[in-house]
């Protein structure tokens, strides 16, 4: 049965990507799509045609933004719940997602319109990260608590900063843009050089979570144990923790604050092919792509305005978590 | 390459951050072919003990493995050669026991590859061995204290560690348990498998069962170092628990049995 599902997650990701081009407020034959496909994989793209531009300028950069997303947020959160030893650790603990939207607020509210939000929120992502391990190492020497715990208080404080952001915005239409950015939509980075930008940061990043893998699970015992296997715990953690951040942020800084899939994503791997590192970090991968890319079809195609796909993450997945643990849950508790 | 003792400590110390003195001016061996039994209260410094010997903290004085000193071994080569099994303690993912036990291999490995096939042989053939080949598929938390004590022995043996360091292996199992735990070393020692075991225990008859020597700490300091018959008698554990002893022979070993 593992085996099964193992095979159908691997496929569902490229799957999902070919039917959601068939997707969008402009009808286009399946048939044409594919053409239109086929056409660009052989160099010669034929953009006269409107079908053409629309699949390959509007929807494939969406839906490969997507994919991309669901991807960083899923391996990210499936690598830090394994060195944090917690399930319920999300790729938003490390103080990433308040850092972006600080930076965000900022930018939209404050900075002129030709310095790119993205650039600004992942600048401040970062610096968030930086203060949170700068806290955990000076007073916990690396520990998982301070990290977590210097988390929490960093997180705080940028909300804070948030808000004073908001309060301030010269023009109410700029808190709006606000809010929506922190709704979290793959639109805003459905451009191609989005794209290639996401890429090179989130692919390299996450074939290094996937090559280390099992030493995931040998951080998943606690320092003591990872110890008396050889690993050097504080170092490995904090070495794959960076990893993790830069991944979060290049996704978190281009889309806003998408809940729940890096959470949730990790828990319906384990729970459909167990909980060995090895295989939530690979699965992880394909099924977050998959599901992120199936959430924006429909935030696309439920109503003739887009729904911020932060919300759809949300409400799609508390029901399916339920579901699973309802069926499987037996192992946890 | 034979080295005898294969844990030598002397006059070691260790206080946290400058604080009181967890331990002050330790001293014993540990030789080949020998159980040796940790004795003390809560907060006597046995699991500090422990930890220094696996590397995690770090104390003054000799700390010598296998004759080298302890600072000059690096973590993965100290893993080959000290395996530990920790206090029984919360595991967060329900993982199989083979994942588990093959979890031993960690240190005949760098950090981004993965275990292979002789690996998994080399699992499944320790846990056939200790009778849990049963058990290789189930979840670790679905097992049973004293299967899961089992498993953490296993993980060591896979490990192909040569000595064993045990954090109160038995003191949450019961006497069935415990006596397989205990018997297992035991015979793991006989069979010359491991070179020899440190264990801390918090029973005095387990400790004059099964240890070949007897390490009692009070308040950081050795009480009394030497075979079970020197270290464990009875007016020295009264002073240390605060509970009368008595002694009784049984089988050529002495026995200890508190006056209730």
């Amino acid at each position: 049965m593992e085996n099964i599902y193992k095979i159908l997650i691997v496929f569902s990701l490229p799957a999902a990507i070919v039917l959601s081009l068939f997707i969008g407020p402009y009808p286009i034959p399946p048939a044409k799509v594919l053409q239109i496909l086929f056409n660009a994989l052989t160099l010669n793209p034929q953009l006269g045609s409107a079908a053409a531009r629309i699949v390959l300028y509007y929807r494939l950069p969406r839906v490969l933004a997507a994919a991309l997303i669901g991807i960083a947020l899923s391996i990210s959160g499936a690598s830090l719940q394994c060195m944090m030893r917690n399930p319920l650790v999300s790729p938003y603990i490390l103080g990433i997602t308040s850092g972006a939207a600080l930076g965000a607020a900022i930018a939209l509210a404050f900075l002129p319109l030709f310095i790119p939000v993205e650039l600004v929120a992942m600048i401040t992502a970062i610096v968030a990260y930086l203060i949170v391990v700068a806290i955990a190492w000076g007073w916990g020497r690396g520990s998982i608590i301070s990290l977590v715990l210097s988390g929490v208080v960093v997180n705080a404080l940028f909300s804070a900063g948030l808000s004073l952001a908001e309060y301030f915005a010269p023009t109410p239409d700029k808190v709006a843009a606000i809010v929506f950015w922190l709704m979290g939509d793959v639109g805003q980075a459905g451009q191609w050089p989005d794209i290639i930008r996401m890429t090179l940061i989130i692919i390299p990043c996450s074939i290094v979570l996937v090559m280390a893998r099992w030493r995931l699970n040998i951080l998943s015992l606690g320092d003591d144990e990872a110890r008396s296997l050889g690993a050097n715990p504080v170092l490995e953690r904090l070495f794959f923790a960076s990893v993790a951040a830069l991944i979060t942020a290049s996704a978190v800084s281009y889309a806003g604050i998408i809940g729940w899939v890096g959470l949730l994503v990790p828990h319906i791997v384990r729970l459909m092919v167990g909980s060995d590192s090895r295989q939530v970090i690979t699965y992880s991968f394909f099924l977050g792509g998959t599901y992120l890319v199936l959430a924006d079809d429909l935030s696309r195609a439920m109503t003739s305005q887009i729904i911020p796909l932060g919300i759809l993450t949300t409400i799609m997945g508390a029901p399916i978590l339920i579901i699973l643990l309802r069926r499987a849950g037996k192992a946890w508790r | 390459m034979e080295v005898n003792p294969i844990i030598e400590v002397e006059g070691l110390s260790f206080s946290y951050n400058g604080g009181e003195k967890v331990l002050d001016n330790v001293s014993f061996e540990l030789h080949k072919g020998e159980i040796l039994g940790v004795l003390g209260p809560n907060g006597a410094g046995k699991t500090t003990l422990l930890k220094i010997l696996l590397g995690i903290l770090r104390g003054t004085g000799t700390v010598k493995v296998l004759g080298t000193d302890i600072s000059s071994i690096p973590p993965k080569r100290l893993a080959k050669i000290i395996g530990y099994v920790p206090q029984e303690h919360h595991i967060v993912f329900p993982y199989k026991v083979i994942d588990y036990v093959l979890m031993g291999r960690a240190p005949h490995h760098g950090m981004f590859s993965l275990p292979s096939r002789k690996d998994y042989d080399k699992a499944y053939r320790v846990l056939d061995d200790l009778g849990l080949g049963s058990l290789a598929d189930k979840a670790i938390t679905e097992i049973s204290g004293g299967q899961f004590q089992l498993v953490l022995i296993a993980r060591t043996l896979v490990q192909e560690a040569r000595i064993l360091l045990m954090d109160e292996p038995v003191s949450h199992l019961d006497i069935s348990n415990a006596v397989k735990t205990m018997s297992l070393i035991r015979k793991l020692v006989e069979e010359e498998r491991i070179l020899g075991a440190m264990v801390t225990l918090h029973d005095p008859l387990m400790a004059s069962l099964y240890c070949d020597k007897i390490l009692l700490l009070n308040k950081g300091r050795v009480e009394t170092y030497g075979s079970p018959r020197e270290a464990l008698n009875p007016e020295r554990l009264s002073q240390v628990y605060g509970v009368d002893f008595d002694i009784i022979k049984y089988n050529n070993r002495y026995i200890l049995v508190p006056i209730i």
